[in-house]
């Protein structure tokens, strides 16, 4: 095992521009694929992010499936199927006519439409399977799509390299062992084949289409003593609110960050005595989370955090939205639409630092509203008076900034951290001096 | 990019610190790493902030504020590229409480010696139910280094794996590691000091309350604010300091002595009373051998 992590190991060192030591790398690259099963790719794109570092600069290609692809990739490498393959001829703006080709790559993940802008050095023909170097991967029309470029080298491999795709015959291959057992706080994206033993909080039955296929999906929100998580179960399996479940044979995806469940028929699902988990009301209460906790995984649901709001952001307090697309108005323009008549919302954009980490907590109207004792059109008189916005961002910085509080809300992230959507708040009172002689009793009974 | 914590430590433990760490590469933070382990880039801080000074010139100001807490002071510099700060800072009326998150700074003049102090980013004035809270929050951290530094200690060497195998969080696991390899074996008892310390001045049952008479057994609106009412003597004494502040410099300690013999009170009990006004934050000492009024 060691010799093969040997090159992914220096590829990340490289990638943190050798800032920290090989050893450290070795042991976490292991426990990130022995102790979470995450991919390897998973497991180093999440190294190098958290040492600070941009994945985008690891190059010993491990291959990519389809399904694991975002926009906006620089590097990809990939095993696919040419499942579609056709000519045309496009002119770009400022250059002369040129020839591409465009179709769509399957894998037993999911297929893909993908563009190749350079002519290649063989032709490609439909069936053919291909290894895919350096390709790069942008956001058309809502669906993630691959793209050749200069610097992409495509060659074409032995057409048993890679299973046929089959569509409508579940998102992934067969697993092979046995299921990992994992409590709901330790799931981690890209996980598979793991084994959950949950309540069902809520399920519903939705309609969805993916990659033009309606389907049914039953979606909710299951928890086990350490956590709650949203899940999408990809077969009927008769779920019942309240139910206590064994799952086996789920994986985990995620949606901003928060990791999540998915289970399809590969899964195994056993029925269990209600006693084995505690009663639902005790299972929905949100579990309180250390921000240096919540990074590590990535997000999570509905989860409680008591920090300081030690900033206001740019953009709290009053502001005028796009009619649009909602999005924050900057001197009275949107971003994409230009100069439009905004309408008035309240919002706080703060920052909870709970000394273990910080996080940016967006509080809605409503609850900006219940901060402040006003409405908004309170809000909007008092600027008019005071001829500026401001006067309600100050007012909400007299109120916040300092101040311990409780915020309880859904955590995802992205390259920027962390940030909640807080669902309720309230000012943290603490009963300071018990707990402080409660602290100092331990210290002199422990000397 | 992950934003950097606010550290919430106490003065004594900041201002030990002389390992300056940079994270290499460009743009990457620098951290102070204390004698504990605390690796600070950021800090949030809360206390007294005792004065507020202009060091620099009325065309290039830089503010300079002490912040003072149980264990000792910071220092806080806020000059023209933190204007906000510095405009905050300017129209501060000390003493009050006021809360405060930075940036730490090192500043290592020739001599060797090394100096620590915080660039502002946010200064606020908050009350002292904020103070308190802060005092607690500075103390489990406090504790939390404490703990695992005494792990530490047992081990030889040490390593971040092996500290992260017994329970240690990693960032502080790391801090400890470069701590244990600039400081060497640090005495631990002064930090358990340190500690007992901030949790006690929690505690009314610490503080020195007049002479010995007992706590108002009836629950009044406000019994601490009682508790806390200078007697005959302090508030004489209180009267001279701030009779003999002229210059907002604070009292001499020369000069209060002769005015309280002057008024009978004795060398003995005018050093109780200005020990039992300094323990109830009534006054202050902005400069050795001068008294101040809050």
């Amino acid at each position: 095992m060691k010799e093969e992590l040997a090159p992914h190991v220096h590829d990340i060192t490289r990638a943190l521009g050798n800032k920290v030591s090989e050893q450290e790398i070795e042991r976490e690259l292991s426990s990130y694929l022995n102790v979470y099963r995450v991919s390897l790719d998973t497991a180093k794109r999440s190294i190098v992010k958290k040492h600070g570092g941009n994945p985008a600069s690891l190059a010993v290609g491990v291959s990519r499936t389809l399904r694991e692809l975002i926009p906006g990739e620089q590097s990809v490498n990939l095993l696919a199927r040419i499942v579609s393959v056709n000519e045309k001829d496009v002119t770009p703006e400022g250059q002369g006519t040129k020839r591409i080709l465009y179709g769509i790559l399957g894998d037993p993940t999911a297929t893909i439409p993908f563009t190749a802008w350079e002519p290649l050095n063989a032709p490609l023909a439909r069936g053919d399977v291909v290894r895919v170097q350096n390709a790069y991967t942008k956001e058309y029309r809502g669906q993630v799509q691959v793209n050749f470029g200069v610097r992409t080298v495509v060659s074409k491999e032995a057409p048993d390299a890679l299973p046929e795709y089959t569509p409508g015959a579940g998102v992934g291959a067969a697993y092979v062992g046995k299921p990992t057992p994992v409590r709901v706080v330790d799931l981690r994206e890209g996980a598979s084949n793991i084994a959950v033993t949950a309540r069902i909080l809520s399920v519903e039955r939705r309609e969805v289409e993916v990659e033009g296929t309606p389907k049914t999906v039953f979606s909710g929100v299951l928890a086990d003593e350490t956590g709650k998580s949203q899940f999408s179960a990809w077969k009927d399996f008769d779920l019942k609110e309240d139910e206590v479940l064994r799952i086996e044979g789920a994986y985990v995806k995620s949606w901003r960050g928060i990791p999540q469940i998915s289970f399809d028929e590969r899964a195994t699902i056993t029925r269990l005595k209600p006693d084995v988990l505690p009663p639902a009301d005790r299972l929905a209460a949100s579990p309180r989370m250390w921000i240096e906790d919540l990074a590590e995984r990535g997000g999570g649901v509905d989860v409680s955090v008591r920090g300081i709001l030690i900033d206001l952001r740019e953009g709290s307090g009053l502001v005028y939205r796009c009619p649009e697309c909602r999005r924050v108005l900057r001197k009275g323009a949107c971003r994409v639409h230009g100069e439009v008549k905004g309408e008035p919302d309240l919002r706080v954009k703060a920052v909870l630092d709970d000394g273990s980490g910080a996080l940016t907590a967006v509080f809605d109207r409503e609850l900006t509203e219940a901060l402040l004792d006003k409405s908004l059109d309170d809000c909007i008189a008092a600027a008019k008076e005071a001829m500026s916005t401001d006067v309600v961002r100050d007012e909400l910085s007299d109120l916040l900034v300092a101040q311990p509080v409780e915020a309880r809300g859904n955590v995802t992230s992205d390259d920027y951290g962390l940030m909640m959507i807080v669902e309720s708040a309230k000012m943290l009172k603490v009963d300071v001096q018990a707990e402080a002689r409660e602290m100092l009793e331990g210290l002199e009974a422990s000397e | 990019m992950m934003r950097e914590v606010a550290w919430r430590l106490f003065a004594s433990e900041y201002n030990d610190a002389t390992l300056e760490m940079n994270g290499g590469g460009e743009r990457a933070p620098s951290y102070l790493v204390t004698p504990l382990g605390a690796r600070v880039n950021r800090v949030f801080v809360v206390g007294v902030i005792t004065d507020v000074e202009n060091i620099g010139t009325d065309m290039q100001p830089m503010w300079r504020a002490r912040v003072a807490d149980p264990t000792g002071t910071f220092h806080v510099y806020a000059g023209q590229y933190q204007p906000e700060a510095a405009a905050a800072l300017s129209k501060l009326k000390p003493p009050l409480f006021g809360a405060i998150v930075g940036k730490s700074r090192v500043y290592t003049p020739d001599s060797g010696a090394v100096y620590t102090s915080i660039r502002p980013e946010t200064i606020k004035a908050v009350d002292e139910s904020v103070r308190d809270y802060w005092i607690l929050e500075a103390c489990r951290s406090l504790r939390k280094r404490l703990d695992a530094m005494a792990e530490a200690q047992k081990m030889d060497p040490v390593t971040k794996e092996g500290l992260m195998k017994i329970g240690v969080k990693e960032a502080i696991a790391e801090g400890i590691v470069q701590a244990v390899g600039h400081y060497g074996k640090v005495d631990l008892s002064r930090y358990m000091a340190m500690l007992a310390e901030g949790l006690r001045y929690l505690l009314p049952e610490y503080r020195e309350t007049g002479a010995g008479e007992p706590e108002p057994a009836v629950a009044s609106p406000e019994p601490e604010r009682k508790a806390s009412e200078p007697d005959a003597d302090e508030e004489a004494v209180l009267e001279i300091i701030a009779s003999l502040d002229k210059d907002g410099r604070g009292a001499a300690w020369e000069g209060i002595l002769d005015a309280a013999s002057a008024k009978g009170v004795s060398k003995d009990r005018l050093e109780e009373s200005i020990n039992r006004l300094l323990d109830k934050g009534l006054v202050y000492e902005p400069i050795l051998g001068r008294m101040k009024k809050i």
